[in-house]
């Protein structure tokens, strides 16, 4: 679903009138992502962000024909919204709420798994295909069309690495925020079928952090599958404190698990780079991006 | 977050797990339970205790004591031991359980080893099964993992595997795990509790909620999170470099790279500036933390603004610092994205001083400039 997604894939937005919803519904749109509705326990409003407004997810997509949900909904309230779109026939639902309870996570994960849909999040700015379309709020002056597929945990950083890439010249062909919670949707492994069989993918920049065990899985499936396309990794947090989660629910260090060391160790094994720094990362994938070009 | 062990422990009596008597000690010790021998453990919120030395036993109440004394205060595993448990030592065969979330699965995985002790988490000894987050799917799973061990004592150990899965599900924890594990004829008693918990379920869990709040000397970081709303975890308390950033992973990055370079970063911190609603207060309170640290040289202000307005974050900035006199330092700000001109030209006006750059490694570059010419 999300390498064949394009500007002409029809998305909602849940939660159309809040701040969140209303801001980034418009900014998405400006962005060229065809949505085309929202949804809203508001009765008295009929449109917003330019685009009409549905008391349920089911009435949305009955009427637009969305396949697609960006549920702006609050931690708290993310797992009833991801039912709903369930319910109503969303195929790919993109969660941004940051702070989902770990058990409604795993509620939300046996959900999606259950109806065969893709789930995106949460603690993500969301996903784009640049060009094309973007699915959260992950800033444009990052965005540009090219041969990087990115993944990543955290949204601040992956902007850091988007925006020095763009910079050098170099695009990106899709952008995954795969979100920094340990209980999540799509995973790096899950993505890397994803960039393997993406024609505009030549190269996979993943942006990782300490804890869970993610890195180590995605290394394992990357020397199954055959490291098809170079991955360049970079991992936060070698600094971080023991058991104290730093900012992300996810990027908790627990003894050897989880840490940097491990991650690294496995993902070189594999056939990966990893790099110490944003900087080492970005002049690598300029050389050799620029010497493929020649 | 990992709970210290005695919180650890009350979590697990209120599940009808059995743990040896003890006494908390923060200073002079007082009566001990039974006659010894007893174990000494400090009690901070970190793996790995007993190689790192904060956990002893001991056979007399001078040993007792003299443990305590070499403890308290001391720092383990970067946290500072307030306070030691003295407990019993438990005796019988040493087993390990633990059920944690899986991830991957979207399910439980069950641990038990026949074999306790500090290695077993590394030496792969421990047995798993995954299963569905459900106590009647991991009362099976047990089953399972002990139905080699020895009759008498099997039906205890599944007891204390329900009650430890009820305990998980009910309080939406992470892991709920016991290292070492004591089974005997007479029973099952837990050496150790490991419990790890979810933060972000905090507001319907009021008993992870009471047992936080009652020691914000220890559960620091997390009770700063509870009342503030966002993120700020001191990592070095003679830390040269006060951090105002935004994002975890590009806090965590920076912070990295600026200790690989030999600078001493003070603090962790995910400011959040969306949530800000223009108001200086959040940044006013981080330069307060920041600005009671007698080693700091110099604030870092780094902020990648996908959405906010860099503009309207300036000014707050700017109002910040004249709202913080003990601000003596000098101020350095990376700040890109939307609006960034319009914030350089509002800072130049109101902070002629501060260097104010789009790019990470000038601001870098000056910082460390800054902390050379300090030292």
């Amino acid at each position: 679903m999300i390498g064949s997604l394009s500007r002409t894939t029809p998305v909602i937005v849940q939660g159309i009138t809040g701040r969140m919803g209303r801001t980034h519904a418009a900014l998405m749109r400006a962005y060229g992502t065809n949505i085309v509705g929202g949804t809203s326990a508001r009765t008295d409003l009929k449109e917003a962000a330019g685009v009409p407004v549905f008391p349920s997810c089911a009435e949305a997509v009955l009427e637009t024909g969305a396949v697609a949900s960006v549920a702006m909904a609050p931690p708290g309230e993310t797992r009833a919204a991801v039912m709903e779109a369930l319910t109503a026939g969303i195929k790919l639902i993109v969660t941004v709420a940051e702070g989902i309870p770990l058990h409604d996570a795993i509620k939300i994960g046996r959900a999606v798994r259950r109806a065969g849909a893709t789930w995106v999040g949460g603690s993500t700015p969301g996903l784009a295909i640049p060009g094309e379309c973007k699915l959260g709020f992950l800033p444009d002056v990052c965005l540009k069309p090219g041969p990087i597929g990115i993944m990543s945990k955290s949204g601040t950083l992956s902007y850091e690495v988007g925006y020095r890439l763009a910079r050098e010249g170099l695009g990106q062909s899709i952008w995954v925020g795969v979100g920094g919670d340990p209980v999540k949707g799509v995973r790096f492994a899950d993505m890397l079928p994803v960039f393997f069989n993406d024609p505009r993918t030549k190269g996979i920049v993943l942006v990782g952090e300490v804890g869970g065990a993610e890195e180590e899985e995605c290394a394992e499936a990357y020397a199954r599958m055959g490291t098809r396309k170079p991955l360049y990794a970079l991992i936060a947090g070698r600094e971080a404190k023991e058991g104290v989660s730093m900012g992300h629910a996810g990027a908790l260090v627990h003894g050897e698990f989880g840490t940097l060391e491990s991650k690294t160790r496995q993902l070189t094994q594999a056939g990966a780079k990893v790099f110490g720094s944003i900087e080492s990362l970005i002049e690598r994938c300029a050389r050799h991006y620029r010497f493929d070009k020649r | 977050m990992l709970l210290i062990e005695v919180d650890g422990k009350a979590l697990f009596t209120e599940y009808g797990i059995q743990i040896p008597a003890g006494v908390v000690v923060t200073d002079a010790v007082p009566p001990l339970p039974g006659d010894g021998p007893w174990m000494v453990k400090a009690q901070v919120p970190a793996g790995g205790r007993g190689n790192a030395g904060g956990i002893l036993r001991c056979d007399t109440r001078p040993e007792v004591e003299g443990a305590v004394a070499g403890m308290l205060g001391r720092r383990l595993k970067g946290h500072s031991i307030d306070a030691c448990l003295v407990e019993t030592a438990a005796t019988g065969h040493e087993r390990y359980l633990a059920i944690m979330v899986d991830p991957g699965s979207y399910g439980l995985r069950v641990i038990y080893s026949a074999q306790g002790g500090v290695e077993v988490e590394q030496s792969g000894s421990a047995q798993g099964r995954l299963c569905a987050p459900h106590p009647g799917a991991v009362t099976e799973a047990l089953a399972d993992l002990i139905a080699g061990e020895p009759a008498e004592w099997r039906e205890q150990v599944a007891a204390i595997g329900k009650a430890m899965a009820k305990m998980l599900l009910d309080r939406e924890l992470a892991l709920a795990e016991i290292n070492p594990l004591f089974v005997s004829r007479s029973g099952c008693v837990a050496g150790d509790a490991k419990v790890v918990i979810d933060l972000n379920a905090i507001d319907r869990q009021p008993r992870i909620a009471s047992l936080i709040a009652a020691r914000p000397a220890i559960y620091v970081d997390a009770c700063r999170k509870i009342a503030e709303g966002f993120d700020y975890v001191e990592l070095d308390p003679n830390g040269e470099i006060g951090l105002i950033t935004t994002g975890a992973g590009l806090s965590m990055m920076l912070i990295d790279e600026m200790t690989a370079r030999g600078a001493r970063p003070l603090n962790f911190c995910d400011i959040r500036t969306g949530q800000m609603r223009g108001s200086p207060a959040r940044l006013i309170r981080v330069l307060e933390w920041i600005t009671s640290s007698g080693s700091l040289k110099a604030v870092l202000v780094n902020i990648f603004a996908g959405i906010t307005d860099l503009a309207e974050f300036a000014g707050l900035l700017a109002a910040a610092i004249q709202a913080s006199p003990a601000l003596n330092v000098p101020v350095v700000a990376r700040l890109v994205g939307r609006n960034a001109a319009e914030a350089q030209r509002i800072l130049s006006e109101t902070q002629p001083n501060m260097l104010v750059t789009q790019d990470l490694e000038e601001a870098l570059a000056r910082i460390d400039a800054i902390v050379r010419t300090a030292s």
